[in-house]
């Protein structure tokens, strides 16, 4: 990692001093030796305050959105990273043209408070950027690893627990909408939450009104999931986020065979797409 | 602050039967911002429009609700009134307390209180009713019609003669479809070419109709008044203005191949007229077989041709014009029943012959010279099984649905036979005997006179034996297994869409039904209109008939395009979808969803993060929308809203209906 973190700083100098950039996004150290915070770097001498190391938590794709307009900016992707990049480029919230990305393969990030491996980390299965103009550092083997696990358990409650279950995650939440700012694919402008005239959403924060969020989320969001988890870490609730999407992922996966979100620029949207041949068997 | 009127109608006893129009009235009264609420017996009288535009007046009301009958059957007719008022006709809503309400419930008890449920919904809508407008749109009083079967030509002559200028558009070298290859037509056993090519000839020389065949139509955008349509016409090869249709050509032509119009029963050349009256009278080179165009060697064609037609270097044209109205007159094709009836012999039996086939071989033009004979052996048949249904009413193998023609021409068929070849044989299996129409069920009477062996039940089974044909099959009016031993076989299959149906169909932003014709737009009461605008449905392409229906068809179809270009100018629809571009992200998941293509994206340069950047932004064609609300749903920031029908009207009238 140290060897990636050496090359980063190396590069992202050289992007800058040559004009190719304005600007990288990657990680520079926190407050604690164990915490990472994200980077903007404009000037070629503070490159070397650029950070490569397992506490890099945030994902960076979103960030790349705040500075359009700015020029082309490097952004440091691993899997997740990238795949959300992809997905903003279908969503047409942005250019490729208007990024460089650092390519840099990852074996996984930890969590500050217990040392260990991050959920979102242990149930990807992207460690390898899918999209990149040049990669640092050697790639890594993808881990083989059921991501619907969870999603069977679930799955596998009666109605009664399932209900139980929900009310039991809802009840924590306290509608701060971390995940809504963190998610590469809630790129709206405006969102419904906010939107008082039609007032699809009330304010309140209740177990009644934070499911309505949460379930609106997932259908605004689910078919276009790119994975990277970045909800859920973002929590700081510890609702178990991903759980609804991948639902919905697997689901679409059995009705419409959808696949995965953000493998390439070129994705469709499941849940939106309509094809005068669809059979009208309702008619 | 909005002033609102409710107005309540008993339609007779029809509503005020089942709901308590008082109570109602007493419900309405002290909604929010009702100034007025009050009942007639008859609200689409003369007398109860006025006495609404009078409340308009003496209560200065800005907006009204109707509870009556459904908005399909009066909407139109209160928005007209209130053009003589001061009012916009869109600041009305109108509660549906009739089809709704009080004809689904017994009694009072429970009609009365959903009445009221209803009203509050409208009353909360009305509130937040903005004026709307229309827009002028141009109409281009020139026809395309797709498909130059009868429907087409039936509906290009009556378009024609209504003094609109017309194009025809046919994919095969000349008009006709498959009516002018059919021998005679039941129930009158006229000679259909003797009805059918005048009616060839008439559209051939119309000065109004351009006629197009061989030809294709690739590419279709626009709407209603406005449409912008690419036709390729394939090279012929001839030069059409020098050409007098002398035939010479095709006597001398070395090449032959079997021919499409006889079915396969007979031959033409590579240089071919389908069929002696066909329009245009002027042959074509085919060159997927002209020996010159694959081998660079023969121009036999170009020797012999007295005034020098041939042109070897001939290349398609493509030209785009803009239309006004399109009609869809496609047509069908039969089902592929080989692929299909292995038990039948799946095609390797050459004299298990399909319907279509048999009218080549009665005909006196057809291959034959209208001699019943088999194809294996030129032998006459001295019995003759006839199966219907094949592929028709059998979802197992086929399609569910009745091809509706196949129990008239069956009959004809074994009229036909046994008129032909006195003293034969001819059993039909069938699964019933539909003969709806005038004069046909004397006919299939007249069939069975003749001697035809009716058995009903399916064949389940065809194989060669000794030189016969045998069908075995069972009576289940008797019960029992039948075996026929027959010289020829004529399967009667079903008629499916044309193989082209569902491009031309997406193009046009034409949905189909589950056995996929085209569907038309309210299967009752819109029969020749598609849901969308100025495109219209004639003949089988919107499902299997026969021909006194396709022409009746095809008149109405020309009639309402008749209708269309009887105005200059067409009024926009107001209820359309409208993007704000404040809130709009340019995801695009509109444009994908729109099925009439209404929406498109424009990159725009906007302010974000004090940062100028291009972002897309939708945009709606006022034209093509037709206000289905697809693109609104789909729209997740909300940027996308349907006038007349906004998210937050619907909140409110959620709202209303969650209180009470
Ligand atoms: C064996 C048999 C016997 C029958 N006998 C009788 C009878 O006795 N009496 C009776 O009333 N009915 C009879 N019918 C039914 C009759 O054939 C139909 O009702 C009638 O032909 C329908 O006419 P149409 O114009 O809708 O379709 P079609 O005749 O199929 O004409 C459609 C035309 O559109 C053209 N086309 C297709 N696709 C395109 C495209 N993409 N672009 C441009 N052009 C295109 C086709 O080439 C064709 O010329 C019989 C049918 C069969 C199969
Ligand atoms: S309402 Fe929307 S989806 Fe429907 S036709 Fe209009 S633009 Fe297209
Ligand atoms: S769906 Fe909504 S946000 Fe997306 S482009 Fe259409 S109007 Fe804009």
């Amino acid at each position: 990692m140290s060897d990636i973190q050496t090359t980063l700083r190396t590069r992202a100098a050289e992007l800058l001093s040559s004009g190719e950039v304005v600007e990288v996004i990657g990680w520079t150290a926190g407050r604690f030796d164990n915490q990472t915070t994200p980077a903007f770097i404009t000037k070629a001498e503070d490159a070397e305050s650029l950070v490569f190391n397992e506490y890099c938590v945030n994902t960076t794709s979103k960030f790349s959105l705040m500075e359009r307009g700015l020029g082309k900016v490097a952004v440091c992707v691993r899997g997740c990273d990238s795949r959300g990049i992809n997905r903003m480029i279908t969503d047409n919230q942005l250019k490729r043209e208007e990024v460089h990305l650092i390519g840099i393969p990852c074996t996984g990030m930890k969590d500050r408070k217990t040392g260990e491996e991050l959920l979102k980390c242990r149930e990807c299965s992207y460690r390898n950027p899918v999209v990149y103009d040049e990669l640092i550092g050697e790639s890594v083997t993808e881990p083989e690893l059921n991501r619907f696990d969870a999603v069977e358990k679930l799955e596998a409650m009666d109605q009664a627990e399932r209900a139980a279950f929900f009310d039991s995650v809802y009840e924590r939440c306290i509608r701060c909408y971390a995940c809504r700012e963190v998610c590469p694919v809630c790129t709206c402008k405006s969102c419904f939450v906010d939107q008082l005239a039609a007032g699809w959403q009330g304010k309140r924060s209740n177990v009644a009104e934070n499911k309505f969020y949460g379930l609106t989320r997932v259908f605004h969001v689910g078919d276009r999931c790119v994975e990277c988890g970045e909800c859920q870490r973002a929590c700081p609730m510890d609702l178990p986020l991903m759980l609804l999407n991948r639902k919905m992922i697997k689901d679409l996966d059995l009705l419409f065979e959808a696949g995965e979100a953000g493998l390439d620029a070129e994705g469709t949207n499941p849940l939106g797409t309509y094809d005068v041949n669809d059979v009208e068997e309702f008619m | 602050m909005s002033r609102i009127g409710v107005f309540v109608c008993h339609c007779g006893s029809n509503i005020a039967g089942t709901v308590d129009i008082s109570q109602v009235l007493e419900a309405s009264k002290d909604l929010p911002n009702v100034v007025l609420a009050a009942d007639n017996k008859y609200t689409c009288s003369d007398q109860g429009q006025q006495a609404i535009k009078d409340a308009i007046v003496e209560h200065g009301l800005d907006r009204i609700v109707i509870g009556c009958c459904s908005p399909r059957m009066h909407e139109l007719t209160f928005r007209k009134m209130l053009t003589q008022t001061d009012l916009n006709p869109y600041m009305l809503e109108i509660a549906n307390i009739r089809e709704q309400c009080s004809w689904v419930h017994k009694d009072k008890e429970v009609g009365t209180p959903k009445a009221i449920g209803l009203m509050k919904m409208a009353v909360a809508k009305v509130d937040r009713d903005r004026p709307l407008f229309t827009m002028n749109i141009p109409v281009n009083k020139r026809a395309l019609i797709i498909g130059g079967g009868i429907a087409g030509m039936q509906a290009a002559l009556d378009i024609a003669d209504a003094g609109y200028p017309v194009t025809i558009v046919e994919t095969t070298p000349s008009l006709g479809g498959k009516m002018v290859m059919l021998d005679k037509t039941f129930p009158t056993m006229d000679c259909s070419a003797c009805i059918c090519t005048p009616k060839m000839a008439d559209v051939g020389s119309h000065p109004n109709i351009t006629m197009k065949t061989l030809s294709e139509v690739e590419k279709i955008g626009g709407y209603v008044g406005n449409f912008e349509v690419t036709i390729r016409e394939r090279a012929k090869y001839i030069d059409y203005d020098k050409c007098t249709g002398c035939g010479l050509c095709e006597t001398k032509c070395p090449v032959k191949v079997e021919s499409e119009f006889d079915q396969g029963m007979g031959m033409r050349k590579a240089i071919y007229k389908p069929f002696a009256q066909a329009v245009p009278a002027k042959p074509t080179i085919d060159a997927a077989h002209c020996r010159y165009l694959n081998e660079g060697k023969c121009k036999v064609c170009s020797k012999v041709c007295p005034l020098g037609c041939i042109n070897y270097e001939d290349q398609d044209k493509v030209s785009t014009e803009v239309y006004g109205a399109i009609i869809v007159a496609m047509g069908y094709k039969l089902i592929n029943w080989a692929d299909i009836y292995a038990e039948y012999g799946g095609g390797r039996y050459s004299d298990v012959i399909t319907g279509l086939q048999f009218e080549r071989l009665v005909n006196a033009s057809g291959p034959t010279e209208g001699h019943i004979i088999r194809p294996s052996d030129g032998a006459e048949p001295k019995s003759v099984v006839i199966v219907k249904c094949v592929g028709s009413r059998d979802p197992e193998k086929g399609r569910s649905y009745c091809s509706r023609a196949c129990c008239m021409y069956g009959a004809k068929h074994a009229h036909q036979y046994l008129d032909k070849v006195p003293g034969g044989k001819c059993y039909v299996f069938y699964m019933d005997v539909r003969t709806p129409g005038k004069g046909y069920d004397e006919f299939y009477m007249n069939t069975q006179h003749d001697g035809a062996q009716y058995l009903r039940g399916r064949v389940s089974k065809i194989y060669e034996q000794n030189g016969k044909l045998i069908c075995k099959g069972e009576d289940t009016l008797s019960g029992q297994q039948v075996t026929v031993e027959a010289d020829m076989v004529v399967l009667e299959t079903a008629m499916v869409p044309a193989d082209d149906a569902d491009r031309i169909g997406a193009m046009l932003g034409i949905t189909r039904d589950k056995d996929l014709w085209l569907s038309e737009a309210h299967p009752k009461l819109r029969p020749v209109e598609t849901n969308s605008g100025g495109v219209y449905l004639a003949g089988t392409c919107q499902g299997p008939k026969d021909i006194p229906d396709t022409v009746a068809q095809a008149s109405a179809a020309a009639m309402k395009v008749a209708i269309l270009f009887s105005k200059d100018e067409l009024e926009s629809n107001a209820m359309i979808a409208s993007s704000d571009p404040a809130i709009c992200n340019g995801c695009g998941a509109c444009v994908a969803i729109c099925p009439y293509q209404a929406i498109t994206l424009e990159e725009v340069e906007m302010r974000e993060n004090s940062m100028k950047v291009i972002r897309p932004i939708s945009k709606v064609n006022p034209g093509l929308c037709q206000g289905c609300g697809a693109c609104t749903v789909a729209c997740r920031p909300g940027a996308m809203d349907l006038r007349g029908f906004t998210d937050e009207q619907i909140m409110r009238e959620v709202e209303a209906l969650c209180q009470w």
